[in-house]
């Protein structure tokens, strides 16, 4: 269980975290999503004790980090890709850590043939390609079997099996009732790991929700309609709530109605209709929206409240993971 | 390659091993220093720069033991003969004795600190390992994952701080064995008597490696501080040996007064400490250990502050 209240860091005179309040809960997959420059790094920075927060606190299961006595075995974390000597191997490396709480060798091994590091775990760390240095990050996260992971951008770099690897290390240590906090800009990656999502923003938290939850309070349902008369469908269409666009000849992506309502306007008078197509929002767009809309979302929202996105958006029935993903 | 067909296997890993793959073979101890100074020692020994450096040093401060050891033996060699400034005759004939006391003390031909001949080269390498010891960890990045396991941090910094000068005196004590058993010989040819139970001898061997390692101390100070390796030697090179080299001009400043303030300087202050005996203006070599002491935790103290107060 990760808690951050109030935590707010400033560099200068740029805020890079604004007074944020999150709790990461155990046993499941929370995905911190941002894009660059959002704040996630260090939020992840301070979580782990590495910076020090200018205000607020956070702690992790109960203490700051560097209260615990045994803080390998509370949190394992990956921050960078490149957080090892360049001259000493991964298996060195990870035994010098290792070293630090007691860990046995055996361990060590074990974390190495995890990550499928076994063939270049005795070479130098430095000559390894950024996927490389990404599995030996996780390595060095599980070297402890913490109760809590944190992971910043963990699939950068990495090959498709490293990525699913990733992906069902996360879903699987959620289930064993671990708390799991993946940061990433890549809502695809997100949506299909992650259960809950925390949207940051220029510091600030943009939506604390479900996955299923974000989608639904951000999409907006459109339908294509495809007729020879746009003009005059879109001026039957128009009314209170109806959005009509038209961005390409013969077609009109219609919102505020549903596909049946859209069908009997046209039948009622007399407009050929070849095609009409429910449109779901991706969580990808979804995540767009959001993000688009983020200056605009805190102008009227005091500081230490996290904005509920659902408000002001139409919120119609739940649409399913995203269509390109 | 054969890494990704391990990654395949441990991609599966998590859903079809039953009960845990990470099941925990991690035990459950906690951080304590012991540890992290296990840690430390680990990280020395595992990088081989450092093992070469360490070899190099014990050679270089053999060697230039050795070398400087040979130029006083000729020195004197050559005062005892009679030869003048030019190597031809017509100089005074001494004996050994004489020549060897014809020098002020203190200014490096007494015969007791020939263990130390060789200091010098052990400041400069141990010094500078000293630097490079923390200041690789913050240029690599490995400080962020030296931090996550030893948050408390001081740890880290008391447990670098012990190998350096473990390494340090071991090394500059085995440098000024060698070098005295090799010297020593020459000098008994000329009718010198020299041995371990000669009055300083020990004494300079022993204060040697804890000047060494003092400057190890500054060193890892400086590299905490400056998070800078070349930054860092370029500093205590300044320091140590740069700052003396520019003192010596002090004594054509007019007044009595700034004869007096070099002395005062690390590596001043310090060569008296390794010196024996008294002399009238000149620091005492217990006040002179104490003065470099002084200055070793003016170094420490910051060091210590930067390092448990910054962002890393």
């Amino acid at each position: 269980m990760i808690e951050a209240r109030g935590l707010k860091k400033v560099y200068g005179d740029k805020t890079a975290v604004d007074g944020i309040n999150f709790t990461v809960q155990p046993g499941k997959v929370t995905g911190f999503l941002g894009p660059n420059g959002a704040g996630k790094s260090t939020t992840m920075r301070m979580i782990m004790g590495l910076d020090r927060p200018t205000a607020g606190d956070v702690t992790v299961n109960g203490k700051h980090y560097a209260q615990h006595k045994a803080p390998l075995h509370q949190v394992g974390a990956l921050l960078d890709a490149k957080a090892f000597h360049t001259s000493r191997s991964a298996y060195n490396h990870l035994r010098a850590m290792a070293a630090t709480h007691g860990i046995p060798k055996s361990r060590v091994d074990e974390v190495i043939d995890m990550t499928g590091l076994s063939a270049v775990a005795k070479k130098k760390a430095g000559g390894f390609s950024l996927g490389m240095g990404q599995r030996l990050g996780i390595a060095n996260a599980l070297l402890g079997d913490p109760q809590t992971l944190i992971l910043d951008e963990p699939v950068n770099g990495l090959d498709p099996e490293g990525v699913l690897w990733v992906r069902n290390l996360a879903r699987y240590l959620a289930r064993e009732g671990k708390t799991v906090f993946i940061s990433s800009h890549l809502m695809s990656e997100m949506s299909q790991t992650a259960d809950h999502l925390i949207v940051i923003g220029r510091g600030r938290i943009i939506a604390d929700t479900s996955v299923e939850e974000l989608i639904e309070s951000q999409s907006r349902k459109r339908t294509r309609v495809r007729t020879a008369e746009t003009t005059r469908l879109a001026g039957l269409l128009a009314g209170d709530g109806v959005k009509v666009a038209q961005d390409e000849p013969e077609t009109l992506e219609v919102s505020g109605l549903d596909p049946h309502d859209i069908a009997r306007l046209a039948l009622d008078h007399r407009v050929l209709v070849y095609e009409l197509t429910p449109l779901n929002s991706s969580l990808e767009e979804a995540y767009f929206q959001l993000t688009r809309d983020e200056v605009e979302y805190h102008s009227h929202l005091s500081p230490h409240q996290a904005p509920q996105p659902a408000g002001n958006i139409p919120a119609p029935e739940a649409t399913t993971g995203g269509t390109q993903s | 390659m054969s890494a990704t067909t391990s990654a395949r296997h441990a991609a599966g890993t998590p859903a079809t091993n039953s009960p845990s793959p990470l099941a925990s073979a991690a035990g459950n101890h906690g951080v304590n220093l012991l540890r992290v100074l296990n840690s430390e020692f680990l990280k020395f020994r595992t990088l081989m720069s450092t093992k070469l450096l360490v070899v190099l040093t014990l050679v270089a401060i053999v060697g230039v033991g050795w070398l400087s050891a040979l130029v006083r033996w000729n020195i004197i060699d050559s005062m005892v003969k009679g030869l003048g400034r030019n190597g031809g005759p017509g100089g005074q004939k001494l004996t050994a004795e004489q020549a060897v006391q014809s020098f002020p003390p203190g200014q490096g031909f007494d015969l007791y600190n020939l263990p130390n001949a060789g200091l010098n080269i052990g400041i400069l390498v141990l010094g500078s390992l000293a630097v490079l010891f923390i200041a690789s960890e913050y240029a690599t990045g490995m400080i962020r994952s030296t931090m996550n396991a030893a948050p408390g941090r001081i740890s880290t910094f008391v447990a670098k701080a012990i190998v350096l000068v473990l390494i340090s005196y071991v090394l500059s004590i085995i440098g000024g064995l060698i070098t005295f058993a090799l010297s020593q010989p020459m000098f008994e040819g000329l009718g010198l008597k020299l041995n371990w139970g000669t009055d300083g001898v020990l004494y300079s061997l022993l204060t040697g490696g804890l000047y060494v390692s003092g400057v190890a101390l500054i060193g890892l100070s400086l590299g905490t501080l400056l998070k800078n390796s070349a930054g860092g030697i370029t500093v205590l090179v300044g320091i140590m040996f740069v700052l003396p080299f520019a003192a010596n001009f002090l004594q054509f400043a007019p007044g009595e007064f700034w004869k007096y303030v070099p002395q005062y300087l690390p590596s001043e202050a310090a060569g008296r400490f390794l010196a024996i005996g008294r002399a009238e203006g000149i620091l005492d070599p217990a006040m002179g250990g104490l003065i470099f002491l002084g200055y070793v935790i003016l170094f420490l103290v910051p060091a210590l502050i930067a390092i448990k107060k910054r962002d890393v």
